[in-house]
């Protein structure tokens, strides 16, 4: 008799014993552990980077911090169990957070906080540098040409040119249109090389001038007055806006923030606008486009790809906006020269790429202060970047 | 001046009021019509009748509750398109269909009339109004079974009999990009895509630096003759610069007042201290009034 009930207990504890390792078992198969591949690692390990670089080195801090652990989210390897947990599962909180990246509504709310906070001041009163602005989108386009070599189609080749606008609100609007399975990689690259343009573009800036160039001095912005001011967002907007329209979403909202900002009756949307919206939307942003770096659909040779184009295409601008300054001074009087260590501002990286003109300017003179004029060309860079995405929309989309 | 500032704003609505017409049921095209269906798409019945395809031929959703579809040109408003039907709203750029059976009692997508093979049919959609036409064509007499009279391009393009009927579907299949097939035969190095977009880019902004010339040259000169009359006024002689003053002038000015400004304050003390405040009795602090009282038990 009590042999038998020990028998039962024990068979009854062992299939116990068998259900709870079979739970943990099950439970196992669901962990980050054992469904982890090399390329989640590798995706760690640059999330990891760029929190690193943006801690002690202070590389876009905004923007690195937010997409470095958005990598970390996205990378969390875990079973495909249809739990609504990853970027790309439809109703994931993620997902739903990512769809301002897709349906492309966060860049030109970025947009918006720009113009709100951005002086255009310096070039109102010496137009003349929107011309480098202009240039610089070289960048762009010489990318763009590499690419379809390297095998891109052409949507293809714009999404990932655009790069070279250092724009990474406009690198996201056009490839979301353009090439929306490209868009992580074209985001990553464009945020990580406009973290990087204090490395990337001062060689060029000392190789392609000479001394006596980097020491011109420049005329003293003129003070501008309010009228102006007020009607360089109307005027800029009806002229960029009717010459390509597919520009508008960013065109708008850019030239509408500076119009809050200059008007001097909305102080409190414009405070809105490059205060608290904005810096809600490049949290969304940067932690969504983080995550949308899963290693299972952004560890490819494309993005490798992506990534050395990248970088090409800031180079690219950088020599573009330089060389264009240094042909502009043939037709320039002297006094009125440019210095052509502003060129490099010319692509949109406000205000990184004009301090970067600042500090190598000081480099040989320092009592040269280029600050205020390189403003004008990286101001003039969101106007060109943004007229050249909707160009390439235009003949693309 | 009220009556101006009222003008502006009504022409201003008007201009609106047309924009947004855009979006609405006018952009609403007949698309396709089949009118002898004998071996074709059958309907929720499971009959076959003659069709009539619309189209939305704008990028936002349009409803077509309300609007009418008629045969006849003396009563634009002899089928009315229920209201309170989900499906009659159209997505942008597709597709709906009504059967145009004679039996209106089978539900939203059947009319109130059919169409004759042997005569011409006309066909109009109208606006709820009754009397705005949104579309009409007139379908030749003599069409042939299962082939159906359409436009060449969905929305747009001429009137044409169909190689093939495609109901609830384009007329045209796409089944390539001809812009970026375009680009890859004719421009596969980019240097066209480049030397156009770069002469864009430079118009514009070229364009911008014209006019912001003026408009700097102009407030340069305004700004001088305001000064000018002020120094009339005061009877001073004026500088030749007045009104090109760098902003270096300015910053340094504004330094030097924000340094005035901030000497005017005696440097604070920013040490916070708690000082116990001694108070024997306050009515705000007296337990008393916060115990609860003992019930009268009489």
């Amino acid at each position: 008799m009590l042999t038998s009930i020990l028998l039962q207990v024990a068979g009854a504890s062992e299939s116990f014993l068998q259900f709870l390792m079979e739970n943990i078992q099950v439970f196992l198969s669901y962990t980050g552990f054992a469904n982890a591949t090399s390329g989640h690692f590798i995706m760690l390990l640059v999330g990891l980077l760029f929190i690193f670089l943006a801690v002690k080195y202070e590389f876009e801090p905004m923007l690195l911090i937010p997409i470095g652990f958005g990598m970390l989210i996205g990378n969390i390897p875990f079973k495909d169990a249809g739990l609504q947990l990853g970027i790309y599962e439809e109703g994931s909180v993620l997902n739903i957070l990512y769809q301002g990246v897709v349906q492309g509504w966060y860049p030109p709310l970025i947009f918006l906080g720009i113009g709100a906070m951005t002086d255009f001041s310096a070039l109102i009163s010496n137009p003349k540098l929107l011309l480098v602005g202009a240039a610089a989108q070289f960048g762009i386009f010489g990318a763009y040409m590499i690419a379809l070599q390297m095998g891109f189609d052409p949507s293809q080749a714009a999404a990932i040119g655009i790069i070279g606008g250092a724009d990474g609100p406009t690198a996201i609007f056009l490839s979301s249109k353009l090439a929306p399975n490209l868009m992580g990689a074209i985001a990553v690259s464009a945020y990580s090389y406009m973290a990087l343009v204090p490395i990337i573009q001062p060689p060029f800036m000392r190789l392609l001038t000479t001394q006596k160039e980097r020491l011109i001095r420049m005329k003293p912005p003129r003070a501008v007055s309010q009228t102006e001011k007020v009607m360089f967002p109307i005027i800029g907007l009806l002229l960029t806006a009717f010459l390509v329209p597919s520009g508008l979403p960013l065109l708008g909202m850019v030239f509408f923030g500076n119009l809050l900002k200059e008007s001097g009756v909305t102080r409190r949307l414009a405070e809105t606008a490059r205060g608290p919206l904005i810096d809600t939307i490049t949290i969304l942003l940067g932690i969504t486009v983080g995550a949308s770096t899963q290693a299972t659909q952004f560890l490819t040779l494309n993005s490798v790809k992506i990534f050395g184009l990248g970088a090409l295409s800031f180079v690219i601008a950088t020599c573009a906006g330089v060389l264009f300054v240094k042909f502009f001074n043939l037709f320039l009087k002297e006094g009125n020269k440019i210095n052509p260590l502003i060129g490099n501002a010319g692509v949109s990286a406000v205000p990184d790429a004009a301090r970067i003109s600042q500090n190598v300017g000081m480099e040989y003179d320092p009592s040269n202060y280029l600050l205020m004029h390189a403003m004008g060309p990286n101001v003039a860079g969101v106007i060109g970047s943004a007229v050249a995405a909707g160009i390439l929309l235009g003949f693309l989309g | 001046m009220v009556n101006k500032k009222i003008g502006v704003l009504l022409l201003f609505m008007v201009l609106l009021s047309f924009g947004a017409k855009a979006q609405l049921t006018t952009s609403v095209r007949i698309n396709e019509v089949l009118v002898v269906n004998e071996d074709n798409f059958v309907d929720d019945y499971g009959k076959r009748h003659a069709w009539i395809e619309l189209f939305n031929n704008s990028a936002g959703s349009v409803n077509l509750a309300g609007c009418y579809l008629t045969n006849d040109k003396n009563n634009p408003k002899k089928y009315m398109i229920p209201k309170g039907d989900v499906l009659t709203k159209i997505p942008p750029y597709q597709h709906t269909l009504f059967w145009a059976d004679n039996y209106a009692d089978r539900g939203t997508f059947h009319v109130n009339f059919s169409l004759d093979p042997n005569t011409e049919n006309y066909i109009a959609l109208y606006d709820a109004d009754g009397t705005t036409l949104i579309d009409e064509i007139t379908i030749p007499a003599g069409q042939k079974a299962d082939i159906s009279y359409g436009l060449d391009m969905d929305g747009t393009g001429k009137w044409t009999t169909l190689t093939k009927v495609t109901p609830s579907t384009n007329n045209v299949t796409l089944d390539s990009n001809a812009k970026i097939e375009n680009f890859q035969v004719n421009d596969s190095w980019g240097i066209g895509m480049t030397i156009t977009a770069m002469a864009v880019t430079f118009l514009g902004l070229i364009v911008l630096y014209l006019l912001f010339k003026q408009v700097g040259n102009a407030s340069i000169r305004i700004s001088k003759r305001n000064a000018q009359k002020a120094a009339e006024k005061e009877g001073n002689a004026i500088s030749t610069n007045a009104g090109q003053e760098s902003g270096e002038i300015f910053a340094a000015i504004a330094t030097a007042l924000y340094e005035m400004n901030d000497d005017n304050h005696d440097i604070e003390n920013t040490v916070l201290t708690i000082r116990k405040v001694q108070r024997s009795y306050s009515p705000w602090s007296s337990k008393i009034y916060t115990l609860r009282q003992t019930p009268n038990k009489k």
